[in-house]
């Protein structure tokens, strides 16, 4: 379990979410929700390589199932962003901190997106360490989707704004469908999709020619 | 004939082991094979001999040049072929691209005569048709001659051999032994195995290392003639054999001192060797 | 496997070839850094959303001032993909354990530092010939004018350059493959804190590229920005990463690296100081004279009775002005038709690019305020202020005029332009054409009420030639002080408007 990565990522997620307080009472809302935004980030950035197993070859043939292994360390992931995000929202100063329900569920989602890129990528390609590809995707979301995501979803709104409320019932959609895919992905390929054969023969020792 | 590298000396130590304890030796051009168990220092002298690590004490040449000072680290690594145990690949590189890599990294500057060196050690390595495909897609000893390749390229004059046929099958390690004795031809090549048959096929001298040091330094038939008359088959198990096992015949063959009115058998490579390390090892029992 | 009959004979390293073997494994790097996915994606969007905005970037007639500034910004994507994909590439060799073998090589380590960083370096060239394309189409369309600055242009080039080698930094210093996700998170967070409004100079041009939220147009000696300290800082602080990287990767040995770092070092200090020292006195005294007495700045032009009196830059589109200027007066009746007119131009540059500062309308008669846009809305504004200007004598007046003479200065200011209905409804502040409206200007805005944006949505539904021999044989009666929007009707043979006809 890559204690590590998800450790870094903490540690910046909490001294962004402490900025506001650092930057003295310059702070306003847009500041403390864009600096909650980045921490969320932060932390699902070190969520994406919750999955990194660089033994998962050797142990591909273990009775217990790949469910339960990755059900394992979601077990062991969720609770420790449950309390660092309870930090993370106290050392935003209580003023301008934007409407909790709202910011977690943007936070929640940021999270089960890291989980379900990890899992999908394990499930679809059966890299041993996906983290890394799951981490450039998930900020590359995050550059582009306030870029080119459509105005009318209006997903990234100051707290003030009326859409605020219709916005974050589209994330917690986007929630539900980055559980869903999470879900659904962690399980072992029960066939072949398609005709998809091997695609490298790199578990073979090969056929025995030239 | 003249030694091409000169080793005297040579010790190294890895926190509290001594991983080398005072090797020397000289080697000419051939197929030297350097046998050993595990923990030995092959692999520690090897990588001294390539520069990849220096020793705490003992110098050593390589045709002439001399480690010791950066200019003759460099000179001694254009003139080197190294195939470090296991290798690394990057995997989403194409074989050509991967040798083509090396190449550049042994400063072969001008890109025609490099990529017309780069298809001939492929072509050498029975490669030639799988140049365009990702190293991911290759199997192990399509790997491993990959890895082959990037030593030969440039045609070096030492090259060092770590274990090249571990996880081969027959056919692919048959196939090796041509390679790596056409390159034996005016070369000098230092080859660490554990397979004795490779040894016994391939080299012209053989050095034996335990615990650092080393035991024995001559031809492969010196090595084996130590075994001679002491080598013998048995119906059950003798107990004063130094190693001995079950045959798939079902009768027992011994290494040791045989008994008297033994029945002798031709001894091996192997036996020499295992005979070699008597007393550094414990006793082989099956 | 084929059996060679005559091995060729092998290629031997030319010794002292150490420069060319990293140049030939410099262009291998830059091969595959450029064809990664990231980058590609990177490249395509910047080029994109580039060609898709300057395809109509201020309606055609761009201030060369406002478009280098304009190049700055996609470039920080291609910057972010290229960190990203140089700390791959740098850390490819720990990933897959071929450090074991790469070693032994004769190129070493800090050498092969140096590679990558030159194609860092190739990435930023290529993003300076998009730059130099996105600039030149802007410098040849035929409304441009005024200067770029090279400072501006190199902004966004020497932005990838940064990144990118603090991605070959990183990746030589920490081994682990989640430090420059976190770092990318971490250098977007650092810009918003210092772009922050609040912040004072300094600090604001720490970043990559300092943007100004701003439409307004300035002369470009009036910009007050340090952009050549900037570029100066940026390369002192790409150099400085560069150095570092190559010094802890084994190039420590090496006096030069070692001097180079201080230099760089040096380099940056000396451009952060110069950046941050704020606008210059002699800005702002120009600033103040160019607001306040335009008129020793400027250059007078005349054409067909009217002078035009502009900032040196803006000389090239008296033409367009006059343009404009003759289609209106053309429209007008009696004294007004031959009345000399100025157009001068003007601006509020005190508070520099933030400032927002209306400006006074112009109190000589027959003067007329243009200003430094010009394409799209601009031209039916400015056409409303050259017929307030003939209708009513002097600014001052036209902007407080209420009555009836709005309907002919509206008519006058549309009827001449390709598509007055649509134009009527850019030139209103809420989009419409319908009800009471304000009609904007680059002075103080107009007012219709709903009777008259009635009467002149009627007249320009009837053919221009009958309604303009019409208002020049009325001229008098329509352009008299006070007139009712239902005189006007009647004057002009129109219905009794229907609609309110109260001012605002």
């Amino acid at each position: 379990m890559p204690w590590r990565a998800v450790g870094a990522a903490g540690v910046l997620g909490l001294l962004l979410a402490a900025a506001p307080r650092l930057t003295g009472d310059q702070a306003d809302g847009w500041y403390a929700l864009t600096v909650l935004r980045a921490s969320a980030l932060a932390f699902a950035l070190g969520a994406a390589f919750a999955l990194d197993d660089p033994a998962r070859h050797t142990t591909a043939a273990v009775p217990t199932r790949r469910a339960v292994r990755h059900g394992l360390r979601v077990l062991l992931v969720v609770p420790v962003a449950a309390v660092w995000w309870t930090a993370a929202l106290l050392l935003v100063p209580a003023p301008v901190r934007p409407p909790v329900a709202g910011i977690t569920v943007e936070a929640a989602t940021a999270l089960a997106l890291a989980l379900a890129g990890a899992a999908l990528a394990v499930h679809r390609g059966d890299g041993a360490r996906p983290g890394r590809a799951v981490a450039g995707g998930l900020l590359a979301g995050a550059v582009l989707g306030p870029l080119f995501a459509p105005g009318h979803w209006a997903l990234f709104v100051p707290p003030d704004d009326e859409r605020w409320a219709a916005a974050h019932d589209r994330w917690a959609v986007l929630l539900c469908a980055a559980v869903a895919v999470a879900v659904v992905c962690a399980t072992e390929p029960r066939r072949r999709l398609g005709r998809r054969g091997l695609r490298s023969p790199s578990g073979t020792s090969g056929p025995s020619r030239a | 004939m003249t030694p091409t590298v000169s080793a005297s000396g040579l010790s190294l130590r890895y926190g509290g082991t001594r991983a080398l304890d005072d090797v020397s030796l000289r080697l000419s051009t051939g197929v030297t094979g350097l046998l050993g168990p595990n923990g030995a220092g092959k692999t520690t002298l090897l990588r001294v001999l390539a520069t990849a690590v220096p020793a705490d004490r003992g110098a050593f040449t390589v045709l002439g040049h001399d480690p010791g000072t950066s200019r003759g680290r460099q000179e001694l690594r254009r003139n080197l072929g190294y195939l470090p145990q296991t290798p690394g690949f990057h995997p989403d590189f194409t074989a050509f691209e991967f040798v083509d890599y090396v190449a550049i990294l042994k400063e072969h500057t001008d890109r025609a005569a490099r990529h017309r060196e780069v298809r001939r050690v492929l072509d050498e390595a029975g490669l030639g048709d799988v140049r365009g495909r990702r190293i991911r897609k290759l199997s192990g000893g399509m790997r491993q001659r990959v890895a082959l390749a990037a030593a030969l390229v440039g045609d070096p004059a030492f090259l060092v051999l770590d274990e090249p046929t571990v996880g081969l099958d027959p056919e692919q390690r048959m196939r090796f032994r041509e390679l790596i004795a056409r390159a034996g031809e005016g070369r000098t090549v230092l080859l660490s195995t554990h397979q004795t048959e490779d040894v016994a096929m391939l080299c012209h001298r053989v050095v034996v290392l335990a615990e650092g040091t080393v035991r024995f330094d001559g031809t492969p038939a010196e090595l084996t003639a130590r075994a001679a008359d002491r080598v013998w088959s048995s119906a059950e198990r003798d107990p004063g054999a130094k190693a001995g096992w079950r045959t798939g015949l079902g009768t027992f063959r011994n290494v040791g001192d045989p008994p008297a009115g033994a029945d002798l058998l031709e001894p091996t490579l192997e036996d020499g060797y295992l005979l070699t390390l008597d007393g550094a090892d414990t006793e082989v029992t099956a | 496997m084929t059996a060679a009959t005559e091995t060729p004979a092998a290629v031997t390293a030319v010794p002292r070839a150490s420069g060319a073997a990293v140049i030939a494994l410099a262009r291998f790097e830059t091969r595959r850094l450029l064809l990664r996915a990231p980058v590609l994606a990177a490249f395509a969007v910047y080029i994109g959303w580039t060609v898709w905005r300057t395809r109509t970037s201020w309606d055609g007639f761009p201030a060369l001032q406002d478009a280098d500034r304009a190049t700055q910004g996609g470039p920080l994507l291609v910057g972010l993909a290229v960190l990203f994909c140089a700390n791959h590439a740098v850390l490819r060799s720990r990933r897959h354990d071929t450090d074991r073998h790469l070693d032994v090589l004769v190129v070493q380590p800090w050498r092969r530092t140096v590679a990558h960083l030159l194609s860092v370096a190739a990435a930023a060239l290529l993003t300076g010939v998009c730059v130099a394309g996105q600039f030149t189409w802007e410098a040849l369309k035929p409304g441009a004018v005024g200067h770029g600055s090279p400072g501006e242009l190199l902004a966004g080039p020497l932005s990838v350059l940064v990144l990118g080698t603090i991605g070959v930094l990183l990746a030589r210093l920490l081994t682990s493959p989640f430090a420059a996700p976190l770092l990318i998170v971490l250098l977007f967070f650092l810009h918003t804190v210092a772009t922050a409004p609040d912040n004072g100079h300094t600090v604001r041009w720490l970043v990559l590229t300092v943007g100004e939220n701003t439409a307004t147009t300035l002369p470009s000696d009036l910009l007050g920005r340090p952009a050549a300290w900037h570029a100066l800082y940026l390369t002192g602080l790409a150099l400085t990463a560069a150095l570092l990287a190559v010094l802890v990767s084994g190039g420590a040995r090496l006096r030069t690296v070692r001097a180079g770092v201080v230099g760089a070092v040096a380099l940056t200090l000396v451009g952060a100081v110069a950046q941050g020292q704020g606008v210059s006195r002699e800005t702002t005294e120009a600033r103040v004279r160019a607001s306040a007495a335009p008129e020793k700045e400027q250059k007078c032009a005349e054409r067909d009775g009217t002078t035009y009196c502009v900032f040196p830059e803006w000389t090239v589109r008296t033409d367009d002005w006059a343009e404009a200027v003759a289609g209106v007066r053309s429209l007008a009746g009696g004294a007004a038709r031959d009345r000399p007119l100025l157009v001068r131009q003007r601006i509020e540059a005190r508070y520099g690019l933030d400032g927002d500062a209306a400006i006074a309308p112009a109190t000589r008669p027959g003067q007329v305020t243009v200003g430094t846009a010009w394409g799209g809305n601009r031209v039916p504004e400015f056409t409303a202020a050259v017929a307030g200007v003939l209708v009513a004598g002097t600014e001052a007046k036209a902007g407080a005029m209420c009555d009836g003479r709005m309907v002919t200065v509206m008519w006058m200011a549309l009827a001449g332009r390709p598509d007055p209905v649509a134009d009527l409804r850019r030139v209103r502040l809420d989009d419409s054409d319908r009800g009471s409206a304000i009609v904007l200007s680059q002075t103080e805005p107009l007012r219709m009420t709903a009777a008259q944006t009635e009467l002149v949505r009627e007249l320009l539904r009837r053919p221009e030639r009958e309604v303009a021999a019409k208002v020049k044989a009325e001229w008098a009666g329509l352009t008299a002080p006070k007139v009712t929007s239902d005189q006007v009707a009647a004057l002009l043979g129109l219905d009794e408007p229907e609609e309110k006809d109260e001012c605002l």
